[in-house]
């Protein structure tokens, strides 16, 4: 399938993350471009994270999200209000939307009141927002819990929920911290067309995630980072790094169903992190 | 069903226990007849008198621990409500001591004894419910955005509002006890407490039943009505 990297979207340099004076995380750098295909008229990007747990995962999207300081480095991303090209600048707190493996809600408002909420900074006028808010929770399946409180919803409407809130209030990034732990089949399928919606609606929306199916990996993303303990001059070092890369498009096993390939790349990834 | 059951044998044996002539415990009759006389005496008048000096000293309190607690995140003030939060162990009659000297109407007294009291309580256990939530909903509100001010608003008062009225509610035990406590220490011009004090003078067991038997019923009848509004007023109040 023919695709092309257009401007960059995400760029991640020397990034390191320490609690106190431990490292939790060193080293990682990464750019991640926007991709159009010929083939369909919005591709969003959607980036896994696979790792054991405790390498730093969590870590790592929080200082993308601009929840903890980094201790070094920098993280750009492309500045949408600006009309130049190449415009980027440093990622601030809320311009990256965050949903956290619990999708945290405001407790004590309503769908329809979380999603007013969320907009608030938007330019736009009532009824636009109203528009938007409605648009949105049709195509979600969210019409019939517009009133609800967060109690009231199903883990799975609470996730949608989180993700329209964050995809409002944010710039087109959405990291998800394990979208896919505790759920059932059912669920996995309703998060995985969360995923196809997302990538199909911009060509600029670009989705994180972080997960230990490595299947589910697979099958979503078209980039996986292994987040690992780096192995240097053969002494196993006890903070998380970036191990492994593999971009599937480059592979080409990207948008493409499940064939021998996938199996070998499975294979490669579990070693990976085993070995990290 | 199981419940009255248990009801049902307790009535009975309380009037096979106080049949005989001599006994400890007033019967039946007796209480009855406690309850008619407290009536006459204006019982009613007295039951508001006690519910107006609780919902005024509970409001008054609320309003100054939710000034301490939610003062509290601040590091500058944080010292000053965990001082507060000490004083619940300072004992009642020295403190009622000072308030003598300085307040002189005894109404007035009745009103500071138990705010101070009561916001000493009050001030822990709202405390307690801001610790207690999750670093995830801070994250949450600073992802969209939010404002520390807006933060302070959305994820602590609001978020929270429920669990306020749920502190009232668990803190209403203490108050209504130490309610009639301070009104036969503090006498002033009625109240339950008042009833208590004059009843013990003449040694009258049925009128003190009765009144125990009142004195409950309105503290559990408040816990409950409290408990409902929350309930009503919250739909997201899962607790
Ligand atoms: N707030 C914190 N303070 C100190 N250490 C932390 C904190 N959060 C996470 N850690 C530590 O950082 C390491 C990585 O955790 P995390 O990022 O949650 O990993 P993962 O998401 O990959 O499982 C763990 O060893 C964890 O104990
Ligand atoms: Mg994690």
């Amino acid at each position: 399938m023919t695709y092309q990297f257009k401007e960059t979207l995400l760029y991640v340099e020397n990034l390191s993350v320490a609690y106190d004076d431990t490292v939790i995380i060193k080293d990682i750098s990464l750019t991640e471009k926007d991709v159009v295909r010929t083939a369909k008229e919005n591709t969003g990007q959607i980036i896994a994270f696979v790792g054991r747990s405790g390498r730093g995962k969590s870590t790592f999207f929080k200082a993308l999200t601009g929840l903890v300081q980094p201790n070094t480095g920098k993280i750009l991303i492309k500045d949408f209000a600006s009309q130049e090209a190449n415009a980027a600048k440093p990622v601030k707190e809320g311009d990256i939307g965050f949903v956290d493996q619990k999708y945290t809600l405001f407790r004590h408002k309503t769908v329809y009141q979380t999603l007013k909420f969320a907009l608030r900074k938007t330019t736009i006028s009532e009824t636009e927002k109203e528009a938007k808010i409605k648009e949105y929770t049709n195509k979600w399946g969210l019409d019939k819990c517009i009133d609800k409180y967060p109690n009231e919803l199903s883990g799975g409407q609470r996730q949608r929920t989180a993700i329209i809130e964050q995809l409002f209030s944010s710039d087109k990034f959405i990291v998800m911290d394990e979208p896919f732990s505790g759920l059932d089949v059912g669920n996995i399928e309703e998060v995985k067309k969360s995923f196809d919606l997302l990538s199909d609606m911009s060509e600029f929306n670009t989705v994180l995630f972080s997960t230990h199916d490595i299947e589910l990996a697979i099958e979503l993303a078209q980039v996986i980072y292994v987040i690992g303990y780096p192995t240097i001059n053969g002494e196993k070092k006890n903070y998380g790094t970036i191990v492994a890369k593999y971009d599937l498009r480059e592979m080409e096993l990207a948008w493409k169903d499940h064939c021998e390939d996938h199996i070998k790349l499975y294979k490669e990834i579990t070693h990976q992190m085993m070995i990290s | 069903m199981i419940l009255l059951g248990w009801v049902a044998l307790l009535l009975l044996f309380w009037f096979v226990g106080t049949s005989s002539v001599k006994h400890l415990f007033p019967s039946p009759q007796q209480v009855l007849q406690g309850f008619g006389d407290l009536y006459n005496e204006g019982l009613v008048v007295h039951i508001f008198n006690s519910l107006q000096l609780c919902f005024l000293s509970i409001f008054m309190a609320v309003v100054i621990s939710m000034l301490f607690a939610y003062t509290w995140p601040i590091p500058l003030l944080k010292p000053v409500s965990e001082f507060v939060t000490k004083f619940r162990f300072l004992p009642f009659t020295g403190l009622s001591f000072y308030i003598t000297l300085v307040v002189h109407e005894a109404r007035n007294m009745q009103i500071w004894i138990m705010v101070i009291f009561l916001t000493t309580f009050l001030t822990t256990s709202l405390i307690a419910i801001i610790k207690d939530i999750p670093q995830e909903e801070f994250d949450h509100a600073k992802t969209l955005k939010c404002s520390r001010f807006e933060i302070l608003w959305q994820v602590i008062i609001l978020g929270r509002i429920d669990y306020v009225i749920d502190v009232i509610r668990q803190n209403l035990a203490i108050t209504w006890m130490m309610l009639v406590t301070v009104e036969s220490i503090v006498v002033a011009s009625g109240g339950l407490g008042f009833l208590i004090k004059n009843s013990d003078k003449f040694m009258n067991h049925g009128r003190i039943i009765a009144l125990q038997i009142i004195i409950l019923l309105i503290g559990l009848t408040l816990d409950w009505a409290i408990n409902f509004l929350r309930k009503a007023v919250f739909r997201y109040s899962k607790i």
